[in-house]
């Protein structure tokens, strides 16, 4: 055989590493080896050759992955992302929070001082439930506002509760020289020092489209759920969307989860009026955002059988973000960027009403200095296109009847607004 | 656009006494002056000019605003434009509050309806001088004045504040030397060193801070303010302190802290009511300073002072008896 005798001539004194070598099938030995070895070659090359039977692998150990349990804080419909990021680029384990309780909220507001912004109190009171279910890595974000600070300060409040035997994975650090460099730089000192960085950072790719995907999924739940025919429909498909989401390991994966998770709430039934009432949400990254910073401000709304739009979210203010652009097209009201979430309340504030939206909702944690600043603009805004806007500033709150008062209120509000309009 | 950019028609120049004006006052009016422009600075904080800033804000923001907005009111009819720049945090370490870059849009659509003239220029980067060289000589520019000119008026202006900063410094400075030998020659009688820990748009205003100086004067303290003491070595000092703090005058103020803490008595930090920046940093002042006794006093838009005074005689007493050993702890 052509193969046989191409092999090297090492291969007469190693049989193990001729038997590597050999590309064909067909178990057959070296004749030329010593007696003594030929059985072993025998049982070797029959081991590796059998076309029927693949060779059995044994599970291998990920040498580059990690044990550090590492958890996020609790934010809106981003669970699955931040699990993916773990998971796939940090190669650690995951650590999902269960949903928030009453002490959540406490341990945060009590720790910290009661004028800082809201998500301060929030995000406090995650940690330290992700601590005591056994994290070790805790997440946080930098930002160009009060946000860059956040985790020095929590980092020392935690350690000062008492939660020693953790590390903070803090985005505000490694920002001084080449941020991408920096960042990965953290990753590797505070979650896991082996990560294949080329690797971890392709994986970068799909996570930006799932973050994207995920939201215009849950754009399309804010414009239909409110006209669901059988209620509880669409809770019930978004929730199997999370689900499905959270098990997602690659690109193919994600998409098909998308896919169907899409299908599933196309397939829903709708009762849409030709021309329903459409309110837009603008307003701050986190309480806008995440419900339960917001007191489920998106599902009140929507049980008012109302159309939900929002242009605030991680896709169009991190992956998408074009601060000139977008400022571009509020240029009417403002020349320079207001703070980091502002040129896109405005912007999107803007759009709604040259929509011929029927109101706004502005929501904001409380001493939010950016949004708070945005108010006069909005105020024009509102006074040019005469739509409503409603206020809502937040605070770590327990009940949600004012706010129940104030959304029917306006709902009545819009509705008559439209009615009228219709009978002029 | 709401703030212009052509400026060739504007003589008088209105300036908000407020916010950064108390970092750049004498460099704003400097600039101005020497581009033969007339300034108007706005009348020194007083009720009338709070009330004034708290009709047209949201009454979520913070006491200084409030005052930044009276000021701007203030100067409605008294120049051609008031001139509000925009001093924006894209250095991750040396930024201001976001209130600093919205202040001319948000000012603008405010008094829109006043036909308020808002003069800006952007600022990006405070640890890049030639950034900010250019964007005043744009301005310059904007104003009528040929380029060389605006650099001219720049560079005299930007000379003017380091001179007004350094004495400011070098005043400090004394006033510590003169305090370290009164309290050799007189043991446990010399006067009690306190530093004032607030931004200077505070400190110096006295609408705000007056009721809390005053009060610690009358308890015989010699007040120290910390954003007097040299920016750049306090800069500097404060990453001692803090990796990520995103603010440079905050950063300014804690090291102030770190570089006086031998010198002092006590600290009294004034903080405006909800103070973005103050929330944080306080709070980590509070756990992270150790060794000195620390008032922290929260300052709003009451009349009423008497509750500052009994805060202020306390915290006085306390620091005495401390001094004449009342309490052991190291």
């Amino acid at each position: 055989m052509s193969n046989e005798e191409k092999r090297p001539a090492g291969g007469k004194g190693s049989p193990f590493l001729g038997g590597l070598l050999r590309r064909d099938d067909s178990p057959t030995h070296d004749p030329n080896a010593p007696e003594s070895l030929q059985w072993r070659i025998a049982v070797s090359s029959e081991k590796r050759a059998h076309p029927l039977r693949p060779a059995k692998k044994k599970p291998q150990k990920d040498k580059r992955h990690s044990t550090n349990r590492v958890a996020f804080f609790r934010y809106s419909h981003y669970d699955p992302c931040f699990k993916y990021f773990v998971e796939q680029v940090l190669n650690a384990e995951y650590l999902p929070l269960p949903p928030a309780t009453r002490r959540t909220e406490e341990v945060g507001t009590q720790n910290s001082t009661d004028y800082v912004c809201t998500p301060f109190k929030h995000i406090l009171g995650d940690f330290v439930d992700a601590l005591e279910l056994g994290a070790n890595v805790v997440v946080q974000f930098g930002g160009p506002c009060r946000l860059g600070y956040y985790g020095e300060l929590q980092e020392s409040i935690l350690r000062e509760m008492g939660y020693d035997n953790f590390r903070m994975l803090n985005f505000s650090y490694g920002m001084d020289g080449n941020t991408a460099l920096g960042w990965t730089r953290e990753c590797l000192k505070q979650v896991n020092p082996d990560i294949n960085v080329p690797k971890a950072a392709l994986k970068l790719i799909p996570l930006a489209r799932m973050v994207g995907m995920m939201d215009s999924a849950y754009d399309f739940y804010l414009a239909n759920a409110g006209f669901e025919v059988e209620k509880g429909a669409f809770d019930r498909a978004w929730a199997t969307y999370m689900d499905d989401m959270s098990a997602v390991t690659d690109e193919a994966s994600i998409q098909e989860a998308h896919a169907r998770g899409m299908e599933r709430m196309r397939s829903i039934p709708l009762n849409k009026p030709e021309n329903p009432i459409r309110i837009g949400i603008v307003g701050e990254v986190f309480t806008a955002v995440d419900a339960r910073s917001n007191l489920g401000l998106d599902k009140k709304l929507l049980a008012m059988g109302v159309e939900l739009h929002r242009m605030i979210n991680l896709t169009n203010r991190f992956v998408r973000y074009n601060e000139p652009n977008l400022r571009q097209s509020a240029k009417d009201y403002i020349s320079y960027d207001m703070g980091p979430t502002s040129t896109m309340t405005i912007v999107a504030a803007k759009k709604y009403a040259e929509e011929g939206f029927d109101g706004l909702v502005h929501a904001k944690s409380a001493g939010c200095t950016p949004e708070i600043d945005c108010e006069p603009v909005l105020m024009r805004i509102a006074e040019d296109y005469s739509i409503p806007i409603l206020y809502l500033t937040y605070d770590a709150q327990t009940s949600d009847t004012g706010l129940d008062t104030r959304l029917e209120a306006f709902y009545d509000m819009l509705a008559m607004k439209k009615q009228r309009g219709a009978w002029r | 656009m709401t703030v212009e950019t052509n400026g060739e028609d504007v003589r008088v120049i209105g300036i908000p006494r407020a916010l950064l004006y108390y970092r750049y006052g004498v460099l704003w009016e400097t600039f101005f002056r020497s581009l033969g422009l007339e300034v108007v600075v706005s009348d020194p904080t007083d009720r009338a000019v709070l009330a004034a800033g708290e009709a047209v804000s949201s009454d979520e923001s913070c006491l200084a605003s409030k005052v930044f907005m009276g000021a701007v009111a203030n100067l409605i009819g008294r120049c051609d434009a008031v001139f509000i720049p925009s001093y924006a945090s894209a250095s991750p370490r040396e930024g201001f509050c976001t209130k600093y870059q919205g202040a001319p849009d948000m000012a603008a659509n405010t008094f829109r309806d006043q036909k308020l003239r808002v003069l800006s220029l952007l600022v990006e980067h405070l640890d890049k001088p030639r950034e900010i060289e250019e964007a005043y000589i744009d301005l310059g520019k904007r104003l009528g004045a040929p380029a060389n000119v605006a650099k001219r008026a720049y560079k005299a202006a930007l000379k003017a504040q380091k001179v007004a900063d350094d004495s400011r410094a070098k005043a400090q400075e004394q006033l510590l030397r003169q305090l370290k030998q009164q309290r050799a020659a007189a043991d446990g009688e010399a006067p009690l060193a306190i530093l004032v820990v607030a931004h200077p748009y505070i400190g110096h205003d006295p609408f705000m801070a007056d009721p809390v100086l005053d009060a610690l004067r009358e308890a015989g303290a010699c007040i120290i303010f910390a954003d007097e003491t040299d920016h750049g070595h306090a800069f500097k000092k404060s990453f001692e302190f803090t990796d990520t703090m995103p603010w440079v005058t905050n950063r300014e103020l804690i090291g102030s802290i770190l570089l006086l803490q031998d010198q002092i008595d006590g600290i009294v930090l004034i903080s405006a009511f909800p103070c973005g920046p103050d929330s944080m940093t306080d709070d980590a002042i509070m756990r992270c300073i150790e060794g000195t006794p620390i008032l922290n006093l929260l300052i709003d838009a009451q009349s009423g002072t008497a509750g500052i005074q009994t805060r202020i005689e306390s915290f006085t007493d306390i620091l005495r008896f401390h001094r004449r050993g009342g309490y052991l702890h190291e």
